[in-house]
């Protein structure tokens, strides 16, 4: 089963690299990379760390289906308003 | 004389220092974090000592010798050395739980193949010593180079493994 994340976007936004985040959470940087392609899937304690530090819910970096593109949620949010 | 000793052994030492062993020991033994710690996946020098190994083991089977078994032994220490500089390299507690995650996958992977071949092998080999009556030098020749096969599988079939599911990342 694939698992979908969206740390590269969260990543941009706050702009920081992969090491700055790696060494936020513990981890090679490389792992960081592996993650954000989905070539590795994450221990819960590792993906806690992460939306941790992002200070967001562990379901807004990562999830079993693919996420929507962000230009539709803020859609979706503009037409709820 | 004494001069001359001394001079031997700067020599040796000289030696030992140029293969960069020395180095990686103090490496590994300090307390401070490796900053530039390589991890380069090695996706085709493992083939090669695999290969010669491999060849190895089935000429001993036509010509029994103590020269291939010594040949062997060299190329299972090369198969050593490319452990030590592939993905998985020695365990560090610098380790994360990618790599520890990499490492157990390989070896898994590396040890249930080998179990494999040992069951498969050591079947023939008893067959193939009855039915064609080897003599005791055949028997310890191909026996050898079967453990020197083992020792070099060992040495890079992990490393293979790592090296072909790490892919490259693209730089950030």
């Amino acid at each position: 089963m694939e698992l979908h994340n969206r740390i590269a976007v969260f990543r941009a936004e706050q702009g920081i690299s992969r090491r700055q985040l790696a060494d936020a959470v513990g981890v090679n940087n490389q792992t960081i990379g592996y993650l954000e392609r989905g070539d590795y899937k994450p221990s819960l304690e590792l993906a806690l760390k992460i939306a941790g530090h992002f200070g967001v819910a562990v379901e807004m970096l990562f999830s079993l289906e693919r996420f929507e593109p962000i230009a539709a949620t803020f859609k979706r949010a503009g037409e709820d308003e | 004389m004494k001069k001359r000793g001394r001079n031997i052994l700067s020599i040796l030492d000289n030696a030992v220092r140029w293969t960069g062993f020395p180095a990686r020991v103090a490496n590994d033994m300090s307390d401070a974090p490796s900053v530039d710690r390589k991890h380069r996946p090695l996706r085709w020098s493992p083939i090669w000592p695999i290969a010669f190994a491999c060849i190895l083991f089935v000429i001993s089977f036509m010509w029994p010798s103590a020269l291939l078994t010594s040949l062997g032994a060299v190329i299972a220490g090369m198969a050593s050395s490319i452990h030590i500089n592939g993905p998985l390299g020695k365990p560090s507690l610098e380790d994360d739980e990618r790599e520890a995650a990499l490492r157990k996958d390989s070896f898994l992977f590396c040890l249930g193949l080998l179990f494999f071949l040992n069951c498969v092998g050591q079947l023939l080999f008893l067959g193939l010593s009855i039915l064609q009556n080897w003599q005791t030098a055949q028997r310890v020749s191909v026996a050898a180079s079967a453990f020197m096969l083992n020792l070099t599988l060992l040495g890079c079939l992990p490393t293979l493994y790592a090296s072909w599911k790490m892919r490259q990342l693209p730089k950030e």
